[in-house]
């Protein structure tokens, strides 16, 4: 037996898979292919999956992955292309690698955001937005599991930058994320209406996950 | 392929997984000159719509035509539809994100009445003109079909053309007709006028309700040469008809999320109250090959790890456990579960429940209808108290103990004993539990009885008697919590406010689809929702424009009365309905089809069951 990790991106109508939802389309993937896999060994046996990292819903994924127990040594060209041929196509498979990492490293994540400010000017909106960032106290509402609470975003925006494009902003923004609660970059954009009064139409996309260290996960 | 507006709307509402396509197996084409664009519409969620079988067997059929793109439509969920029109966004196709106008059919399949305000909702949320007669050259053609189709007058101001019985061919034959019309250039109302020679095709604007002083239907009378009575359309043999290798696989959970294999059509039965069981007359087998076969490329094309063998009645199946044996091995094999929905209490074995026990162990529904065996003669349900006993016998022996029973209030004949009749016989299931010496140990027994309303419907022997009244209802559901002194026992039942309206559309005439109007423009939608139903609204918009609800649900029909869809055919007769209704009311049961034939007219189709050798005959 020998643990894999599969790389995938999940963007466009995947965007609104939900993580549970996720996880019955790659089994359903999984059961599709026939490849020689763990089942779990219960009274409803089902493929052995875990994901590193749920990833909210309406965003892309570019560099999503999950891990899987393989019962035999399989060719990873063969295996990528059985599993791309069982998944919807905005879901898709691109690599295959030995895990290198274990998922409770996972200390940071980085995403690519492009904003719609419309109807202000980008210009001037990139101009609220920076204005906005670089406050010294950012309290926006969180939702946590015990409801929602007042949390200071200031402190985590230590790692971005904005661009104006094409009548659009772009933050590159790297924030904490991790099972005992990250930063959701939704919040940037509730810190963006309550103190800059400016409502962002968002496209965001998560790039890449990293340990404390910042190097990649793999 | 939805645009940017409804993309920005997704964040602002629950489940847009709803609202995306893109689903595994959706079917995208190309637009070009002449591709017929048939816009799939289902009434309510997509949750509960991509869990329909029809919609899964037509979708594939009209996409197998390369000349043919059939998208799926579905209500949008109260939250987006506010957004929506808000936004002025029309009601679009999953599959291009186009709006309604651009397609040539718009087809509604209409699975109970409690929909029907639906209809009207999607029919302005894509921009469609209502009534049918508003509707120019240019507009689409509105067609609808399913069961309730069987009465369909309470929409026939807004529908174009109704599908009788099974879609199969007729609806293809009807876009066929279009197309050529199309090149002939003739108008929309000669393209009407020639489909409703087409059996199987209502056009509801031909035909001509007349009434008498007391309100009930003097005439139906047929114009412009169509023919005076529509017969419902039946495929014969089942392996040679159509069934889709492929199901689209949604991404969110659905109702029923499974691969579905349509076992057989029709009912041997003949359950005095169950419209189904007549409307789908006669029964029709597939073969073991046919059925083994078409699982086994369903499961390949969608990943599914549970496969439902579908029917009215899957335990009247004739060769039940032959066809287990068949599958078994593959599907054990591959990790696939078998599921048999619908099974009777006297269909049960010890047989059968080694074989699904290799699968998953959930709760056994049994539905004996009704409390007493004097009521359950009445409506022919030919079920007995020692088949139901030795069936949760066997259930608990094989280590179940989690049993629900379904029964209706308000059946005809019925008393209070009948109704007290029912937690007793939820009680009679939990001793037999404790008397079983092989039960599980573990959890205790769980026993549910669940109540719901009768509605009459058409084409049964109880179409001529009257629902009880909400009042009658509500007396009897009381009775039935009283009659309850265990603990160990959960009563249920359905509140009766949803079923007086179903009585009400279920039997009703054109004199409704104004009330029906009135009531979507009051906000009257997603009725079969708790949520969202309004008795209030309904109550008053009947007063508003003087219908009497009362007069659909509660009135007794003579036999000599012209129903509204007695121009309609669906092979059983009339005269056997009657006969059924007496036998009903002498407590007389009527053996099924597998038995004896009771000659009800099904057999005018000259196949299923009607021409089978049965086992007691030379």
């Amino acid at each position: 037996m020998k643990n894999v990790r599969i790389w995938f991106e999940k963007k466009d109508t995947a965007r609104y898979i939900s993580h549970l939802d996720l996880n019955r389309c790659m089994s359903r993937a999984f059961h599709k292919t026939r490849l020689p896999l763990w089942y779990t060994q219960g009274f409803n046996p089902h493929v052995f999956v875990s994901f590193a990292m749920p990833l909210s819903l309406g965003m892309d994924g570019l560099r999503e992955c999950m891990d899987v127990r393989l019962l035999e040594e399989m060719d990873k060209e063969t295996l990528i292309e059985k599993l791309n041929g069982a998944l919807p196509l905005d879901i898709h498979v691109y690599d295959v690698t030995e895990p290198v990492m274990a998922t409770h490293e996972i200390a940071f994540a980085h995403y690519e955001i492009s904003y719609d400010p419309d109807p202000v000017p980008a210009g001037e909106a990139e101009k609220i937005l920076r204005d906005v960032m670089g406050r010294e106290e950012l309290i926006v509402e969180k939702h946590t599991k015990k409801g929602p609470k007042d949390f200071n975003l200031a402190p985590y925006l230590t790692d971005w930058s904005l661009k104006t494009e094409e009548g659009r902003l772009h933050l590159s923004i790297t924030l904490p994320i991790g099972l005992s609660g990250g930063v959701n970059p939704s919040l940037v954009k509730s810190a963006a209406e309550k103190y800059g009064g400016l409502t962002l139409f968002d496209r965001t996309a998560r790039t890449c996950l990293f340990n404390e260290k910042m190097e990649p996960y793999r | 392929m939805i645009n940017q507006q409804i993309e920005r709307l997704l964040p602002l509402v629950n489940k847009p997984g709803r609202y995306v396509g893109g689903e595994m197996n959706s079917v995208i084409k190309e637009k070009r000159e002449g591709l017929l664009r048939f816009a799939f519409c289902f009434p309510d969620t997509y949750e509960v719509g991509m869990s329909h079988l029809g919609m899964k067997i037509l979708y594939s059929l009209f996409n197998e035509r390369e000349d043919i793109w059939c998208e799926r439509v579905f209500a949008p969920w109260i939250d987006m539809e506010a957004r929506m029109r808000e936004k002025n966004i029309p009601l679009y196709g999953l599959e291009s994100g186009d709006p309604l106008t651009d397609f040539d059919f718009i087809g509604f399949t209409l699975q109970y009445e409690l929909s029907y305000t639906n209809v009207l909702d999607m029919l302005d949320l894509g921009h469609i003109p209502l009534h049918n007669r508003d509707r120019g050259e240019k507009d689409p053609i509105v067609v609808a079909g399913g069961p309730c189709a069987c009465n369909p007058e309470p929409l026939a101001d807004f529908i174009d053309i109704f599908f009788l019985g099974e879609g199969e061919e007729v609806d293809l034959e009807v876009m066929d007709l279009y197309r050529a019309c199309q090149k002939e250039g003739v108008s929309r109302r000669e393209f009407l006028r020639r489909a409703a020679q087409i059996e199987g095709c209502y056009v509801p604007d031909f035909y001509e309700v007349t009434y008498q002083e007391d309100g009930t239907i003097r005439a139906i009378t047929p114009k412009e040469g169509v023919p005076a009575v529509i017969h419902k359309r039946v495929m014969m043999d089942m392996d040679q008809s159509y069934y889709p290798e492929k199901f689209v696989v949604p991404f969110i959970d659905i109702v029923h999320d499974r691969a579905v294999s349509e076992v057989m059509r029709g009912c041997i039965r003949g359950c005095r109250f169950c419209q189904a069981g007549f409307l789908y007359r006669p029964l029709r087998e597939k073969s073991i090959g046919t059925i083994d076969r078409q699982c086994r490329a369903l499961c390949e094309s969608t990943g599914y790890d549970e496969i439902s063998l579908s029917s009215l009645s899957t335990s009247d199946y004739g060769k039940l456990n032959e066809l287990l044996d068949t599958m078994l091995p593959w599907t054990k094999e591959r990790k696939i579960g078998l599921s048999l929905p619908s099974l009777r209490v006297d269909g049960f074995s010890t047989e059968l429940t080694d074989k699904i026990k290799t699968v998953r162990k959930s709760g056994l529904t049994f539905a004996p209808e009704a409390g007493t065996q004097r009521l359950r003669d009445v409506i022919n349900k030919n079920v007995r108290e020692d088949e139901l006993m030795k069936t949760v016998e066997i259930a608990f022996s094989a280590g179940w103990n989690r049993v629900k029973l379904y029964f209706m209030i308000g059946l005809p004949t019925e008393t209070m004993e009948d109704v007290e009749g029912i937690p007793a016989l939820g009680m009679k299931v939990i001793d037999a539990f404790y008397a079983c010496k092989d039960r599980p140990r573990g959890p205790a027994v769980s026993v549910t009885v669940s109540a719901a309303a009768f509605v009459p419907k058409p084409f049964t022997p109880f179409q001529w008697e009257p629902q009880d009244t909400m009042e009658m209802f509500r007396e009897k559901q009381q009775h039935l919590i009283h009659a309850n002194h265990s603990r160990k026992l959960q009563v249920n039942y359905h509140a009766a406010d949803t079923s007086f309206l179903e009585a009400v559309f279920a039997r009703g005439d054109r004199r409704l689809c104004p009330v029906l109007e009135e009531a979507w423009r009051r906000g009257c939608h997603f009725d079969g929702w708790d949520d969202c139903f309004s008795l209030k609204t309904w109550l008053e918009v009947f007063s508003d424009m003087q219908v009497d609800p009362q007069f659909y649900a509660n009135r007794r029909r003579s036999f000599e009365e012209v129903l509204p869809w007695d121009h309609l055919d669906y092979g059983v007769k009339k005269s056997f309905l009657i006969e059924e209704c007496r036998r009903a009311y002498r407590g007389e049961t009527t053996a099924n089809c597998r038995e004896e034939c009771s000659a009800c007219g099904a057999g005018c189709y000259g196949g299923g069951i009607c021409v089978e050798k049965r086992a007691n005959l030379v």
